[in-house]
């Protein structure tokens, strides 16, 4: 196990002196039945970021596992979604939420095993569910094997793994990501006597890729999981992969040859496979990692558009659409093959880099009065806390992030309402176990509740007993039934996922309306008009519609036919923070 | 269509024309209608025809006439789209607002991106631009003045209803802040210039007809964006200005910067200068004069005539160096400005339309546009109290937010001002108040006559500025 330096455990496999690591390979296991090729899945797919550890414990330890996971399958068929997203759930010390892998072929013994992995992937498939993880490839903890050898042998296969200095003070204009915890971003090592390099915690050191060996390495742990039968990766923090003297070592070019070079593993080896890259920039930088628009994208098939989430909250408490519209103008073209995601909430808090000092300190005042709610440069809240519970909101943030451009990703428990506890530590508070019934530990898991990884949320308005799947599942009018009727909505209408955008812009500044727009490869053209109120009080909206003269708009939810598009413009009036999602169709023949 | 058939359409005109928004002599009752300018655009037997026409309208009160601008369109047949449009039939033809016409608008946008002159018209696009040829156009509807068309969210044509001899201010000023690059303003397309002969008679002199500029998408007005804010205020109610969702001082901070960046552009393209005593004197007696005019008609402002006076006679503070002046946009409020995705515009530089041209272009204080800004501050924040349900007073703590919301965005907005601008306008204390003071007498005088409901607005102000010494308060740092 120990590899002789005096530092914790780390990974099974061991290094012969000067020799390098052996790992597992994927030819060892048994592999997932493949859902078939379908190239633009990810444009049209509702994803659901769901958390091993908190979803569903199996064996009575207190932790949500795969098994347990694997069992809740048909709970998320039923709701509708196409792509899970699971964060890391590789071995880690599980400094960093699992983010600090210690090996990246192994599955944390807390989560199960890889067969067990294999079995989930593939009940997955058998639903149609596709499934895409989290893949660190910034840094790795400090307990991986190979950080413990560069350490321990400088010279040796993985002496040059990592960004090693005789002092701390190359690469200054790198900004400290984790400012509450880190005052820089080098740490002394005792052992190899040199300061090692880390943009997040000094427990996570930072890969060296201008070294071949640890490019291939990590090429190799993708066509690892890939071989296994996932649908792809997200890329956790792919703007820091190299480093640059006089450069804030963000957005390298050398980091982009890096992910084409990933990107063509998957497009030779793995079609139908997905890059997601997280890269929190603005989006002039993030479309960067789409890759060449003249290739139709060469780099990630998707990247989250990270400033559009505070915008939505903004919107809504400034009652004006500007908010929006603005970050919108903003966004450039992307390339053909590629697609946003886009969320309310997600594992981490509600990052507020990507908006201006005077609009961070608004949304501190208005969404974290507490300050214990703010965590690094964001607020540590559920959507539902975040909201005040207030269903109306509730309605129509899911209804934008349904409909805006990109595919959405749903946070798991949201579907239902779930609360938060800010009373746990960094953001521990957003991830407390699922709640499925009123039973003890809500359905979670049947182990003592001490044992208990995260305790549930319990207070009297978001607690297990009074938010819960069970009892949301019974009654139609529920928080859930209303989300899963919405992800059904949107699945009959492409231009949810494929369709072009257009701000109709109106009269009224506290509606946002826009259209979206697609022609399939028969010429069937499907458009869909969204309109939105972000103010509480009613409104009226006179909305330019004359493109679609004499067409006819429906209402998506009910059917309901409108009166026809006419000469001038339509009006319609909206309840506070009401919304419409209409279909527009050519006229009935009269 | 031939000249004396037009002259067969001025009975139906005398009929059409108060039904008209842009007429602006609603008070006042028709006599008679008199052609006293025409051009065919298109042949008189075109489908459709075309012709700009312009008329001089009289009055039974024998008050000065005004006269207006028409574009005619003619078809032997309108369908149902365009009869809301028509004016009347003259022999085969039915004649009717041509602008109301896709097939019109477009042959005009046409008609300016090839540079063409008809008769005494000159379509001419701008220099170094391109109108894009898209069409047909589409009515705004809810226009006061003017009427103006859209070519599919790209361009928009504003037709000037008033005729009136010279170049108009709002046309001379585009052009100005197009060769500034300005990104304050939406650019200068093209225009439409014909002549005109004046009032008084004589040789034909140059007027502008119709000005072609981008559209701008997706846009709202800066007045119901601040009305938005106080409706979410003082719903709230025991919520301060600065605590609520709906603040608007970000916008309002970036709107000064928004004007400021307008008067450093007008002040590059068509220069500075210093008035004198003399010149400053000009003013002062100017405001005095409307001062007098106003305490005529409202008990309120004859019963501090002179503490209003005094205030008034701040401006001549400005006699030390001179008042700086320039050409501004001189009639500025919430409602001339327009909030797009990519930021603020100013919109219709046309100056006060009941004003005479001379007046209008006569370069001035861009303290002046500053002042009339704060004053629409004070407008929205009050202006949901005085809607108040007819009679009652809205309560005390309502007044003192609305006051606060003023206070909070007269204040963001004079610091976004000072960001751009080399001084902070509230450095000449004694001037703004004065321009301020001025406005609001003649507020005072307008309400009167016309919203005697909004009359508390224009009078809460004016004891403020005439007992209070910081025209923008909350900003005492400053």
């Amino acid at each position: 196990m120990n590899d002789g330096t005096p530092s914790a455990p780390t990974s099974t496999h061991v290094a012969e002196p000067g020799h390098e690591v052996v790992e597992p390979s994927a030819e060892d296991f048994r592999r997932a039945r493949q859902l078939p090729v379908e190239d633009d899945w990810y444009k049209r797919a509702v994803f659901y970021e769901v958390l091993v550890r908190a979803f569903a414990d199996s064996n009575r330890d207190g932790f949500g596992d795969l098994r347990g996971l694997t069992d809740k399958l048909d709970y998320l068929a039923w709701l509708g979604v196409d792509c899970l997203w699971l964060p890391p759930f590789y071995d880690s010390p599980l400094r960093d939420g699992g983010y600090d892998i210690r090996d990246y072929r192994k599955v944390l013994p807390e989560f199960g095993t890889v067969e067990d992995f294999v079995e989930f992937v593939d009940q997955a498939h058998a639903r149609g569910i596709r499934v895409i993880t989290d893949l660190v490839m910034n840094h790795t903890s400090d307990q991986h094997v190979w950080f413990q050898e560069s350490r321990r042998d400088p010279d040796g296969p993985y002496g040059d793994f990592y960004v090693w200095s005789d002092d701390d003070t190359r690469y200054p204009d790198a900004r400290i990501i984790f400012v509450d915890t880190e005052a820089s971003n080098w740490t002394y090592d005792y052992v190899r006597g040199q300061f090692f390099w880390h943009r997040f915690f000094s427990h996570q050191p930072d890969l060296n890729f201008d070294n071949p060996a640890v490019c291939e390495a990590m090429i190799d742990a993708l066509r690892f999981w890939l071989d296994l039968g996932i649908d792809g990766f997200r890329l956790d923090a792919v703007p820091y992969l190299f480093e640059r003297d006089g450069t804030n070592g963000e957005n390298l070019p050398e980091t982009h040859a890096f992910l084409k070079r990933c990107r063509k593993v998957i497009d030779d080896e793995y079609p139908g496979r997905i890059l997601l890259a997280e890269a929190n920039q603005w989006p002039a930088d993030v479309v960067e990692y789409f890759g060449d628009p003249e290739a139709g994208g060469d780099e990630c098939h998707m990247a989250f558009h990270f400033p559009l989430m505070p915008r939505i909250f903004m919107a809504v408490r400034r009652e004006s659409r500007f908010p929006i519209s603005e970050i919108l103008a903003q966004t450039p073209e992307i390339p053909h093959n590629a697609q946003w995601g886009i969320f309310l909430r997600n594992h981490d808090e509600l990052t507020l880099e990507m908006v201006t000092d005077d609009e961070r300190d608004y949304m501190y005042a208005e969404y974290a009065k507490d300050p214990r709610m703010k965590a690094n440069i964001g607020i540590r809240r559920r959507l539902a806390p975040l909201l005040d519970n207030d269903r109306n909101q509730l309605e129509l943030f899911t209804a934008l992030l349904l409909s805006l451009p990109g595919s959405p990703v749903i946070y798991y428990g949201d579907e239902i309402g779930m609360g938060d506890n800010i009373w746990l530590g960094d953001r521990d508070g957003v991830r407390s176990p699922m709640q499925w019934t009123p039973d003890r530990n809500a359905g979670f898991s049947s182990c003592d509740p001490g044992r208990l990884n995260l305790p549930i949320v319990m207070d009297p308005v978001y607690g297990y007993q009074a938010v819960n799947v069970e009892a949301q599942s019974n009654s139609s009018a529920s928080l859930l039934h209303w989300n899963r009727r919405m992800i059904e909505i949107r699945r009959q209408h492409p231009a949810f996922g494929l369709g072009d955008f257009h701000e109709l812009g109106g009269s009224n500044s506290s509606v946002l309306s826009y259209v979206r727009q697609t022609v399939d490869a028969d010429g069937h053209r499907d458009v869909v008009l969204c309109v939105n109120n972000m103010s509480r009080f009613p409104q009226p909206v006179e909305l330019d519609l004359i493109a679609w003269k004499d067409w006819t708009l429906t209402e998506l939810t009910g059917g309901v036919p409108f009166p026809p598009i006419g000469e001038l413009p339509y009006l319609l009036t909206l309840p506070g923070h009401g919304f419409y999602w209409f279909s527009i169709q050519p006229g009935q023949e009269r | 269509m031939s000249a004396p058939t037009l002259d067969a359409l001025l009975p139906a005109l005398t009929d059409w024309l108060p039904g008209q928004r842009w007429f602006a002599a609603k008070d006042r009752t028709v006599s008679g209608v008199r052609l006293v300018g025409q051009q065919e655009i298109t042949p008189a037997d075109a489908v459709p025809a075309v012709a700009h026409a312009v008329i001089a309208v009289s009055f039974t009160d024998d008050g000065p006439t005004d006269r207006f601008q028409l574009l005619l369109g003619s078809r032997p047949e309108v369908s149902g789209e365009l009869e809301h449009a028509v004016i009347g039939r003259v022999g085969d033809r039915v004649v009717y607002d041509g602008l109301a016409d896709g097939e019109i608008s477009r042959l005009l946008l046409s008609l300016i991106v090839s540079d063409t002159t008809v008769g005494s018209l000159h379509f001419v696009p701008e220099p170094g631009t391109e109108a894009p040829i898209v069409g047909p156009g589409r009515p705004l509807l809810g226009e006061q003045s003017n009427s103006s068309v859209i070519y599919g969210e790209r361009a928009i044509m504003k037709l000037f209803r008033r005729a009136t001899p010279g170049l108009n201010p709002d046309l001379e000023l585009h052009r100005a802040l197009r060769r500034e690059n300005s990104r304050e303003v939406a650019p200068l397309l093209g225009a439409i210039e014909g002549e005109i002969v004046p009032d008084d008679g004589g040789a034909p002199v140059p007027m502008t007809v119709a000005m072609l500029q981008d559209y701008a998408a997706n846009s709202a007005d800066g007045w119901s964006m601040a009305l938005t804010s106080v409706r979410d205020l003082l719903a709230e109610g025991d919520l301060r200005p600065d605590e609520v969702g709906g603040d608007f001082a970000g916008e309002a901070h970036r709107l000064g910067k928004t004007i400021a960046s307008v008067h450093i552009e007008l002040a590059r393209a068509l220069g500075t200068e210093r008035l004198g005593a003399d010149g400053v004197a000009a003013v002062a007696d100017w405001m005095l004069e409307r001062l007098d005019l106003a305490a005529g008609a409202v008990e309120a402002v004859a019963a501090q005539r002179e503490e209003i006076a005094r205030v008034l006679n701040g401006v001549r503070a400005a006699d030390d160096e001179g008042l700086l002046v320039q050409r501004i946009h001189g009639d500025l409020h919430l409602g001339q400005t327009l909030r797009t995705p990519r930021g603020w515009l100013a919109i219709d530089f046309e100056g006060e339309p009941s004003r005479p041209l001379d007046d209008r272009v006569r370069p001035d204080s861009p303290l002046r546009d500053v002042a009339a800004m704060l004053r629409s501050f004070d407008y929205a924040a009050f202006h949901q109290l005085a809607e108040w349900e007819t009679g009652a007073e809205a309560p005390a703590y309502l007044q003192r937010r609305a006051q606060e919301w003023a206070d909070r965005n007269r204040s963001a907005f004079c610091d976004g001002y000072a960001a751009i601008a080399s001084t902070d306008p509230r450095d000449q204390l004694a001037v703004l108040r004065a321009y301020e003071l001025d406005k609001a007498v003649y507020e005072a005088l307008y309400e009167t006559r016309n919203r005697p409901n909004w009359l508390t607005i224009p009078l809460r102000s004016m004891a403020r500025l005439v007992h209070d010494t910081d025209p923008a308060r909350g900003a005492s740092d400053h």
